[in-house]
């Protein structure tokens, strides 16, 4: 009895293979495709309302966006609006205006399965736009035979306001977005300027641009920072391409 | 990696030209000092010095700081006001004191009147006085040692060149 269910065994074994509508692929390909999300990142910048508790010189804000377009690039834009006050030796002004910063963010940072982090370096178009207020001033005089306790004061002495100047500048970004949790992030980065153009009054020069900061003399160069806060609104999800290695055989070359 | 090297030289960059920033000291100019030449009345080309010159500001107690006291000089630099558009100066010449204190020399007032322009220079030195349309009179009298006074240039923005020719 056992021979036959044996012998019938190696007879049905055979049907194994005509039951298998497919070959059986020993390496499946993975369907699961690791989709990547695509959407709107809004923050603020924490530094200008820390500062503006701390220093009583200074009040400001700024409101970080950027949009993923593909796979590294990312649309990026800064609005904000400042107030500064600076005691120089002499004289005290205050700036305060608003300022746009649009262009793009390019993702460095190769992340692992799972990571949405950014290390960038990104480049922006800005604008500003603001008003100058001469608080007070005295004249520079290195002769101090008719004035020997303090320099004389200028004339008047009432704030003199200079409005309706502007700004326009490069800035050239490095930055980084990490995210903390679900779709939280903490960005910060550091941002040199170049101005290209800016509308000046002939008697008082623009000393300081909101979102650029200080000009400094025979230099159209500026520097400046932010760390943000910002919300990843996941709009769509999409999968990466791969992209195309080419590999160069380097054997045989010395 | 490579492109984080990259980023990080980029940091560096931003860092150095940062720190390459110019310190805010004032280099770029003052505020002018008058600039006064003596002649010879007798002829009008050639400098002439003013023996024992005591050069003194009205209203001041103190000799005017820019001129060595009591010296024979032919070219003084003095300070204007840069409060008001008219500065006086007492201008002596033989200038020596008598044994109570007195002034024995020949004291000789010259006012100066001008515009005041402002100018700022830049962020390390902030506003300076310049001055235009320079104008002088000088009380006359019978022993007066200046005998005319002549503005050479009624612009007064630097101190290097004659603004005023005084004829002695």
């Amino acid at each position: 009895m056992s021979r036959f269910f044996i012998s019938l065994s190696f007879f049905l074994i055979g049907f194994w293979a005509f039951c298998q509508s497919e070959p059986i692929d020993l390496n499946p390909k993975d369907t699961v495709v690791y989709q990547q999300s695509y959407g709107l990142r809004l923050g603020v910048d924490i530094s200008r309302p820390i500062t503006s508790f701390l220093d009583d010189n200074y009040t400001g804000f700024e409101i970080v966006a950027d949009y993923r377009l593909n796979q590294k690039l990312y649309i990026a834009a800064e609005l904000g609006n400042e107030k500064k006050t600076r005691q120089e030796d002499l004289y005290n002004f205050t700036t305060s205006g608003s300022y746009l910063k649009v262009g793009v963010n390019k993702n460095t940072y190769a992340n692992w399965y799972g990571e949405k982090n950014l290390i960038y370096i990104g480049g922006r178009l800005a604008f500003s736009t603001f008003q100058n207020t001469l608080n007070d001033y005295q004249y520079f005089n290195t002769n101090r035979y008719w004035s020997p306790t303090d320099f004389t004061n200028g004339t008047g002495n009432v704030p003199e306001n200079f409005s309706g100047l502007s700004a326009t500048w490069l800035e050239a970004v490095f930055g980084t977005n990490v995210e903390l949790f679900s779709n939280v992030y903490m960005g910060a980065s550091i941002r040199l300027g170049l101005i290209l153009a800016q509308k000046e009054d002939e008697r008082f020069p623009n000393l300081w641009i909101p979102g650029f900061n200080k000009v400094t003399n025979d230099s159209r160069f500026g520097v400046g920072f932010n760390y943000s806060i910002s919300y990843f609104l996941p709009l769509y999800k999409k999968k990466n391409q791969i992209e195309k290695k080419i590999e160069i055989s380097t054997e045989g070359e010395n | 990696m490579k492109k984080i090297k990259v980023g990080l030289a980029f940091l560096l960059a931003i860092i150095g030209i940062a720190s390459c920033e110019k310190d805010d000291i004032c280099v770029e100019g003052d505020t002018p000092l008058l600039v006064i030449e003596f002649y010879d009345i007798a002829d009008t080309a050639s400098l002439k010095n003013v023996p024992a010159l005591r050069v003194v500001g009205q209203g001041q107690a103190v000799t005017v700081n820019t001129v060595a006291d009591r010296t024979a000089l032919n070219k003084i630099s003095i300070p204007l006001k840069t409060d008001v558009d008219e500065t006086s100066f007492l201008l002596i010449s033989n200038s020596a004191s008598a044994e109570n204190g007195n002034e024995t020399g020949n004291i000789d007032t010259i006012n100066f009147s001008y515009k005041r322009l402002e100018d700022f220079l830049s962020r390390g030195c902030g506003f300076v006085v310049n001055y235009d349309s320079l104008q002088s009179t000088f009380t006359t009298g019978t022993d007066n040692w200046i005998k005319n006074i002549e503005i050479i240039r009624s612009q007064v923005t630097k101190s290097d060149s004659t603004h005023v020719k005084i004829f002695h």
